[in-house]
């Protein structure tokens, strides 16, 4: 018999990236209006059409409604108690690391984020960014030589403004939804990639967002474009401090895929998620959307999410190309008080086109993990297919987890297929591994890595070894 | 607020009765459903004005039975003919329910009802005076098979309604018909209480005419050790919603579903379940099935709500969809909300068109496509017709779907 309690011991681990960096920041008053917008964009020197995007995406957004139909349970969000931009002071310009503070070196390396020059080995590009502005990138003059444009969004404004007028926007409109449009008007700064014709981007790239000040909330906003013929591997991490107040962070993602383009999104999301009582934390309200417009195009997201208060995210594929691909793979762990309304939308527009969905949630303690997705096959998507899979595990009798696919159908050639599950950590299992001589806690951490396992196979090398340290994390701690 | 005062000017206020005014009033803060709420967002606006439109009826014109009763075993009902029965035999019993129980429980079930999830309940028992209200106390063994008809007349609203209290210990095969005329629409609702060690084989059949429509709402209230199977089948109707709420209130019941819509046409035919197990170890197998042709749209939404009490529960929901034309279109959502841990539940669902493998086979042996899409077709059909008890062959229904016009 699985002693429950021991189950939940073994989902406990103190947070471990909640420290807070003592730096010196430069923030502007609290409050959102049309001044505020206007001082960004003045901060970032941007050029009128962008102020123009951002006071346009304020005026929707003062008339949108905040949504509820997740059925989250948050207060009411004070959108005009949040510093819209902090940055932490440094030099003007930066042509090298070296001129970077080290404190905030310091900073990235104790979350593991290779920035200095030794770490360099690893081969993976990195783009920090931390509060409202990004710190540094690296690798760029390697990159520079295939063409690969690596940068904050702010230096791709200045310095490559027609891809940034070109495509800003396009994928997920200003008006999209409540969070987009607010992240339309206030974003801060965010990643800039754009992979040229035939080009295979010789490293993975790399984002890191890092929340410092516990009033700031994150806006930063990713933009990717893979020409033809190109392909390109990015990951995402992320993490925050501890602080008993909760702290918004709402992103934009827009990737676009052209004729047999690759877009591999990777994310392992491990914001702050709260106190056990659930105070403090970060609510990550973010929209992510791919188009594959071009024909055999493919996007892929694969997602582990640890962190967050509450998670409010459905990375998306927009399936225009002829047979073009979307892929979705997620995980989602959720402990104590924390709630996840994750899942995906694949949108079949052109012909031939392919998904595949594949999630797994894991609920302990008193948490909430849901699915929700959306499949739907247009009028044009004939010989397109889809294939859906959410398995959910329950650990503990206060946790919930839900399912919520709309499958909606308007094509006659096209193949729909959607399959859940729930069930709990065997006991039989446990009881086998147990009588092989493994641990008890070793025993769960196996069960659940291999739940886990079809996810994981679809990160990149150093993703899917952090991944599984994570989970591993997640579930260590005192056996009772 | 139209269908209010349509109803409220339709007969003087001192006739109202009781359960009628609590629903009017309960109607009046939402007259009509919220058309973003889940349960209502994919109905089709137009049609369901249609569906309204219709002048609220309580007369019954003279009714035909499509089939003449061949068997003398079979008991049939027709609600709202002056329908009476008491039959006490020597095994089994089926009386009445008088008024004041039938109010009693009834005002129970108002009070735990959701404006919006229960909006068809409310707006029937507000339409429905006590002669179009059927209730029927039911216990004993070896009762013979029941058929309860329900009929709309043209070019009118007409509301029915059924009680079914089932005793300890007694199980019934029940066939339950709902025909829509020509022009007419049809508010029916069904509450069905089982007791400890009930069982019930329970089977609705709902086809309509030309442009006829149909609200149809069962509530099945199941305690421990009872069983609740149900066969069901909608078909032929311009608008048509079939919502099931079914609560295990104790747990340790069995629950078994199986049901189908077929749409033609530019009809839209919607089913929404509701499964509720509030106590260990419930059992659901559920299956349902949707046909799409022409421009029509067919909707399965299915929710399973497992709480914390509700351990061991073992449940299952597949929906199954056939679309058949470019511009038909299906939507499904089978939904989860488990909080219970020691569980074991999973659905499914897929949607395609015939196995075009399967059809090269058929013709490959000489057999015409057209043959070939029905004889596929019937055997889709069959698993979901095979599960509807009491004189089916009767009814004729496979025949009724393949040559529907």
């Amino acid at each position: 018999m699985v002693n429950e309690n021991s189950v939940k011991d073994v989902v406990k681990e103190p947070y471990k990236y909640g420290f807070v960096t003592d730096i010196e920041t430069e923030k502007i008053a609290k409050g959102l209006n049309e001044d505020v917008i206007r001082l960004i964009s003045q901060k970032k020197d941007e050029p009128k059409y962008l102020l123009d995007f951002r006071l346009k995406a304020f005026k929707k957004w003062q008339k949108m409604k905040e949504p509820d139909w997740a059925g989250l349970g948050y207060e009411q969000i004070d959108y005009q108690d949040i510093i819209y931009y902090s940055a932490p002071k440094q030099k003007e310009k930066i042509s090298s690391l070296d001129e970077v503070d080290p404190k905030l070196l310091e900073t990235f390396d104790k979350l593991g984020i290779p920035l200095t020059e030794q770490k360099k080995l690893t081969n993976v590009a990195v783009d920090a960014v931390f509060d409202s502005v990004s710190i540094a990138t690296t690798f760029r003059e390697e990159l520079a030589e295939h063409g690969v444009i690596f940068c904050s969004i702010s230096e791709a404004v200045k310095n490559h403004s027609d891809l940034i007028e070109k495509y800003l926007g396009t994928v997920v409109p200003a008006s999209d939804n409540y969070f987009a449009a607010l992240n339309s008007a206030v974003f801060s700064d965010g990643s800039f990639v754009y992979i040229p014709k035939g080009v295979t981007c010789p490293m993975d790239l790399s984002s890191y967002f890092r929340i410092n000040s516990g009033d700031s909330g994150q806006f930063e906003r990713t933009l990717i474009i893979a020409e033809e013929s190109s392909s390109v591997s990015y990951l995402e991490g992320c993490t925050a401090p501890m602080f008993d107040t909760n702290t918004l962070h709402a992103a934009v993602v827009e990737l676009i895929a052209l004729d047999d383009a690759s877009i591999k999104y990777s994310t392992v999301q491990n914001w702050y998620a709260g106190d056990e009582e659930g105070i403090g934390g970060i609510f990550n309200f973010v929209t992510k959307r791919g188009k594959c417009l071009g024909k055999r195009s493919k996007i892929s997201w694969s997602q582990v999410e640890t962190g967050s208060a509450i998670t409010w995210k459905y990375p998306s594929c927009l399936l225009l190309g002829e047979e073009s691909v979307g892929e979705f793979y997620s995980v989602a762990l959720t402990n104590n008080r924390q709630q996840a309304d994750t899942g995906t939308k694949m949108i079949h527009i052109g012909p031939k086109t392919k998904s595949t969905i594949v999630s797994k949630g894991i609920s302990a303690g008193n948490s909430i993990n849901s699915y929700r997705g959306l499949v739907r096959m247009g009028t044009k998507a004939k010989g397109s297919r889809n294939y859906s899979q959410c398995d959910s595990m329950l650990i503990g009798d206060q946790a919930s987890a839900n399912t919520f696919p709309y499958i909606k159908s308007q094509q006659p050639n096209s193949e729909i297929e959607h399959e859940a599950s729930t069930c709990r950590i065997s006991e039989d299992q446990l009881f086998y591994l147990q009588s092989r001589g493994i641990e008890f806690e070793e025993a769960v951490s196996m069960m659940v890595s291999g739940f886990c396992r079809d996810v994981f196979n679809q990160l990149p090398m150093e993703f899917a070894a952090e991944a599984d340290k994570l989970l591993a994390l997640k579930l260590e701690g005192s056996v009772g | 607020m139209k269908i209010i005062e349509k109803i409220k000017t339709n007969k003087s206020i001192d006739n109202q009765t009781e359960i009628q005014k609590i629903c009017l009033d309960k109607l009046q803060s939402s007259p009509l459903p919220n058309p973003k709420s889940e349960q209502w967002r994919l109905s089709n606006n137009s049609k369901f004005s249609d569906f309204l439109d219709y002048s609220v009826n309580e007369i019954d014109p003279k009714f035909d039975i499509p089939f003449p009763n061949s068997s003398q075993s079979t008991i049939r009902l027709v609600i709202g003919d002056n329908c009476q029965i008491n039959l006490i035999e020597k095994n089994y019993s089926i009386k009445q329910i008088s008024e004041h129980t039938l109010v009693k429980y009834i005002k129970e079930q108002i009070s735990c009802f959701d404006q919006n999830e229960n909006w068809s309940d409310l707006l029937n028992l507000a339409l429905n005076c006590t002669k179009n209200t059927l209730g029927l106390k039911i216990s004993g063994s070896e009762i013979p098979p029941i058929e309860i008809f329900s009929h709309a007349s043209s070019n009118s609203l007409n509301a029915k309604t059924l009680v079914i209290f089932l005793e300890k210990n007694c199980d019934i095969d029940l066939l339950q018909v709902n025909l829509g005329k020509d022009n007419s629409s049809l508010s029916q609702s069904t509450f069905f209480c089982l007791e400890e060690n009930s069982s019930v084989n329970h089977g609705v059949v709902s086809y309509g005419e030309n442009k006829s429509n149909l609200l149809n709402s069962l509530n099945v209230i199941q305690q421990k050790n009872s069983e609740y199977n149900l066969g069901s089948l909608h078909f032929k109707f311009n608008y048509a919603r079939f919502e099931i709420r079914i609560k295990q209130s104790e747990g340790n019941a069995k629950t078994n579903i199986k049901g189908m819509q077929k749409t033609k046409k530019d009809e839209q035919i919607s089913t929404y379940t509701k499964i509720d197990f509030h106590g260990p170890n419930g059992f659901l197998d559920q299956i349902n099935k949707s046909l799409a042709d022409d421009k029509s749209h067919a909707i399965f939404e299915g929710s399973i709500i497992v709480p914390k009490i509700a351990q061991k529960t073992d449940a299952s929901q597949l929906s199954r969809n056939l679309l058949l034309s470019n511009l038909a279109q299906i939507d499904t959502k089978p939904q989860l909300e488990i909080i219970a841990d020691d569980v074991k539940c999973k659905h499914g669902a897929t949607i395609s068109q015939l196995n075009e493998e399967e059809l090269f086979y058929m013709r490959t042996r000489g057999i015409t496509l057209t043959e070939a899409s029905k004889l596929q077709l019937s055997s889709y059909f069959q698993e979901i017709i095979s599960f509807i008890p009491v004189s089916k062959d009767r009814w004729d229904l496979l025949d009724k779907l393949l040559n529907e016009n």
